[in-house]
């Protein structure tokens, strides 16, 4: 029974991290009807940002600030910076191709994904490097089950982010613009807004949110790795669509549960086979339930 | 000025470009050494000086002198003054059966092919993996171009070829370490290769299944993750299976994969697809991705459609993995991952979609480009994936889409008053 | 003489809302009948329900004695019920000959591997193929346009193609779903010939879908009027025409063309 809540906590952690990627592609996914193949790199980009910012941070500021102010000025400064990357890949990416069939644009962002990882191995080298440490790793034992402070943050900051955005979406103007564009994509700009303020926004808050779960990422598994975004990111894009075109809960809940399979499977099975049964359960249930847990029955044509 | 050299060149027919090829190759073959030498290279060149060039800048011009004599003054000289006779011979050639004309070109094709590659064991790998790329970016384009899906498992059906011949072929033909003793005399090998290839091929289609029936209520998006879905599972199925080798592979498959045997099966492969493509049962294929209702009540089954493009792509990247496995003589499963996805998406998108011609210009420059910026090593994936996107931006659908393959019109004499005879 | 196709007491429901009520029909060989009704009656949902698109929840469907419901519409198509599309179903990439040899996928028998090896049996099928094609775009008077793409040619050409094509499928009843939407004058005087031209010299029976009244009342021998999917008024043109009820369904909404 302790093994079972151990996995819990591990599979939660786990999953957070599948779950804020996957927002932001089911997010660029439900407003421009968009795969964006680049976002798992541009979660890569996002952690070395951060990792850049944080250690220059904790070379400037550690002997005189707490690791928790620290911890947030790294946050909100590599926000802020991966945006600039969420809205470089839309303007150069993919709003040259928007009247383009969307097959074009796909091939278009793994394209950018490669070019982020080849510069990425290019400029830093094959030296890997290390995320430091901003919170002191404090252990708990409650009940036979053993966890650290960095777990508990990375559930607590993705439920956080979660929340927000899903307030963001519900609550403000812009929220409501992209929902609007999800339904119908021709209305917004009919009505005054313009796609071009809408799509990068969209980009900037995807590429926001993979940075914070990438600092999170560097948290519990420090070393980093420019095809780091490949695996995390396909699993996480799987997700997204798991839970439904439209739906930013459902990806998160379908993130939870990719986490899930992943941590529990190996209970049961060799972990070799941890990637051939999560796929497998995905392939079943989509083969079952094509629109994913909460999606919209939109035929989705690809249309060359 | 450009234009007067093209419409110089335009007289001169395929057969006469073959000629100038094939007096290149000789050239080269018996002249090569010397004219290297007195250029001041190394050795011959063997990509066309592009690794040279790359590597050793001060040689660039001597390497572009090189191709000048070798390759580029002979094949126009011999070209353009030779044409006459050459239209002569194409008009001939016209009158009798296309079969037999396309044997002829076929052939002569591949004898320049044979003798410029014999020079070196590079030139002969690099054509090896071109051609099987070229049957590779056909097979993908009839799913993703001619029935207009976007499907993601392709390296997974080239997977389950190359594992299901190299077991075949191991198993029967081979003493190894992982099975034992050849099952079968190992002299009919060669012979029985095409058959173990097509199983290959069948193993493929059988497995691409999984991908059709849901493709038959799900369209776009949702197919393109059970399609990868599939991938990582035919992967990850691999790496688990350890009788063929897991994680590792499965190496020393005998060389039954000669230059003539990939050879024929491409130019099978383009043949048997070209037929199909300009077939009514083909552009079934062009109806259901355009219109579905129009085309079931223009009494397509498009259940049937949908089924027979799966398994026909996949069949022939099954062939492909066999033949790849067989001309590297080693597979294992990270072969067919996520970096294969990319490439081969690249050379069916970048080359043209619904087009023979487009994937072979494709797989072709993108297989080529590949080798020659090798000494680039990383800066190849960046100048690839710039290449890709900025013909993404200017011609969404590829190079050359929608253009069919008319071998009667390519193989045409080019004479003037033809050409003005009003078509 | 048993009819054509035989329509009756066909009723179907979108969940909890019914589409179509009670829908009778009866078209012997050689009839051109009409249905008219304001936007949303429900009018390409009956057609869609006969041709296989959905299955109606109740009802009979047989085409020449043959039950043609639940099939599918591939199946009910080569079985010679033929159809037009409102909005033009063409397939953009392909050129107009190619559109009619599409309609012919029925009558194939060469299998794939005829397909895959051009067998002799494929070429001789494929050769005549073509040679219908040509001889149907002629009779339709588009074969100038044959070797085009279809996005290039004007509107009412390509409404001929899709004629061409339909009747390209050999049917024996041709479902016309507003076959002069969005034509001109001129364009629908011509659409009035075609239309009389391939009942003539073809002996098709027509059912077709339409707004202008000046169209159906040349055309059809039998109307019938559909309202929130119940047929409230049948009958020759001239009755249909001064019939109150149809005139209020319609709010005065009179094409007068």
């Amino acid at each position: 029974m302790d093994y079972f809540f151990q996995n819990l906590i591990n599979a939660l952690q786990w999953g957070s991290f599948y779950a804020v990627i996957s927002i932001g592609y089911s997010m660029v996914y439900g407003v421009l009807m968009l795969f964006n193949f680049a976002h798992g790199d541009i979660f890569m980009v996002g952690t070395y940002i951060g990792f850049g910012i944080a250690t220059m941070l904790l070379t400037l500021f550690s002997a005189f600030m707490p690791g928790w102010v620290i911890f947030i000025l790294v946050v909100v400064i590599t926000m802020f910076l991966a945006s600039f990357v969420g809205v470089f890949v839309e303007v150069v990416g993919y709003r040259p191709l928007r009247g383009a069939p969307r097959a074009s644009a796909a091939i278009t962002g793994l394209m950018i994904g490669i070019i982020f990882e080849t510069g990425n191995l290019i400029i830093l080298g094959a030296q890997r490097f290390s995320f430091p440490p901003l919170i002191k790793s404090v252990s708990y034992n409650v009940g036979g089950v053993y966890f650290t402070n960095v777990k508990v943050l990375i559930i607590v900051v993705s439920l956080i982010l979660m929340l927000a955005l899903h307030t963001f979406i519900q609550k403000s103007k812009w929220g409501m613009a992209m929902r609007a564009m999800s339904y119908d994509f021709m209305a917004v700009p009919l009505m005054g807004v313009s796609i071009n303020v809408i799509a990068p926004l969209t980009f900037a808050i995807g590429a926001g949110l993979a940075s914070v779960a990438g600092i999170l990422y560097g948290q519990a598994y420090p070393v980093l790795d420019p095809y780091m975004g490949i695996q995390l990111g396909w699993k996480a894009f799987v997700a997204a669509i798991l839970g439904g075109r439209g739906s930013i809960m459902g990806a998160a809940l379908a993130g939870y549960l990719l986490g899930f399979i992943e941590m529990f499977v190996p209970m049961v099975f060799p972990s070799t086979f941890r990637d051939l049964i999560a796929y497998s359960i995905i392939l079943v249930i989509l083969t079952f339930r094509p629109r994913g847990f909460f999606g919209m029955a939109h035929s989705t044509q690809l249309r060359l | 000025m450009i234009k007067k050299f093209f419409r110089i060149l335009s007289v001169v027919p395929l057969a006469g470009w073959l000629l100038g090829g094939f007096t290149a190759v000789l050239i080269e073959y018996y002249l090569g050494d010397l004219i290297s030498y007195y250029l001041y290279l190394p050795k011959v060149p063997v990509l066309f000086g592009t690794l040279i060039m790359l590597k050793e800048p001060l040689l660039i011009p001597s390497a572009l002198a090189y191709n000048l004599i070798v390759y580029i003054l002979p094949i126009l000289l011999v070209g353009r003054l030779l044409a006459p006779v050459m239209n002569g011979l194409a008009a001939l050639l016209e009158k009798r059966p296309l079969w037999l004309a396309t044997i002829i070109h076929l052939v002569a094709f591949y004898g320049i092919l044979h003798m410029w590659a014999g020079i070196n064991d590079y030139r002969v790998l690099v054509v090896k993996l071109t051609m099987i790329a070229i049957i590779l970016t056909i097979s993908l384009n009839i799913i993703n171009g001619y029935q207009g899906e976007f499907s993601c498992s392709h390296p997974g059906f080239m997977a389950l070829g190359a594992y299901a011949s190299s077991t075949l072929t191991l198993l029967l033909f081979a003493n190894d370490k992982m099975f034992g003793e050849a099952l079968l005399n190992p002299a009919l090998g060669p012979w029985l290769f095409p058959v173990v290839l097509f199983i290959g091929g069948l193993v493929a289609a059988l497995g691409s299944l999984i991908v059709a029936i849901p493709s038959f209520r799900t369209r776009g998006d949702y197919l393109a993750i059970i399609s990868l879905a599939f991938l990582f599972i035919v992967k990850s199925a691999i790496e688990n299976l350890e009788i063929i080798g897991g994680p590792r592979g499965m190496s020393s498959q005998p060389n039954y994969a000669t230059l003539p045997v990939v050879f024929i099966w491409m130019s099978l492969c383009i043949w048997i697809i070209h037929n199909f493509t300009t077939s009514v049962m083909g552009k079934a294929l062009n109806a259901v991705r355009d219109n579905e209702p129009a085309a079931n009540s223009m009494t397509v089954n498009t259940r049937k459609t949908k089924m027979t493009a799966f398994m026909f792509g996949a069949f022939w990247a099954g062939v492909a993995g066999g033949l790849f496995a067989h001309v590297l003589r080693y597979v294992n499963p990270s072969t067919f991952g996520l970096q294969k996805l990319a490439e081969i998406l690249a050379m069916v998108y970048f080359g043209g979609l619904n087009s023979i011609y487009g994937s072979i210009v494709g797989a072709v420059s993108i297989s080529v480009l590949g080798e020659a910026l090798r000494p680039l090593q990383l800066f190849k994936w960046i100048i690839i994936p710039l290449i890709l996107i900025l013909v993404m931006i200017f011609r969404p659908h590829g190079l050359i889409s929608f253009t069919e393959l008319n071998v009667k019109e390519v193989m045409r004499p080019r004479n003037k008053e033809r050409s003005e005879g009003g078509e | 003489m048993a009819p054509l196709l035989s329509v009756i007491d066909m009723t179907h429901y979108f969940g909890g809302l019914c589409a179509v009520n009670n829908f009778n029909l009866a078209i012997e060989p050689g009839q051109i009948k009409g249905l008219i009704g304001p936007n949303g009656a429900g009018k390409t949902t009956v057609f869609n329900l006969i041709t296989g698109v959905y299955t109606p929840t109740e009802g009979t469907i047989e085409l020449m004695g043959k039950n043609i419901k639940g099939l599918e519409t591939h199946r009910i198509a080569s079985m010679g019920l033929g159809r037009t599309f409102q909005n033009l179903a063409l397939w953009r990439h392909m050129n107009v000959l190619d559109h009619i040899r599409m309609a012919h996928y029925s009558q194939l028998s060469y299998g794939l591997f005829g397909a895959f090896f051009g067998t002799p049996k494929c070429r001789e099928q494929e050769d005549q193929v073509i040679d219908n094609s040509y001889k149907l775009l002629q009779l339709f008077d588009v074969k100038q346009f044959a070797t085009q793409n279809i996005g290039n040619l004007p509107y009412g050409a390509q409404r001929r193609v899709e004629m061409a094509r339909a009747m390209a499928t050999k049917p024996k009843v041709l479902f016309l779903d507003e076959p002069t939407a969005g034509m001109t004058p001129d364009e629908l005087i011509r659409m009035i010939e075609i239309i009389r031209q391939v009942h003539r010299d073809f002996g098709v029976a027509i059912f077709l879908i339409e707004h202008r009244m000046k169209f159906v009342m040349e055309l059809c021998e039998s109307i019938q009027t559909l309202v929130f999917g119940e047929v409230i008024a049948e009958g020759p043109p001239e009755e249909i025409q001064n019939n109150p009820e149809v005139i209020e369904a319609y709010l005065g909404k009179e094409d007068v063309h």
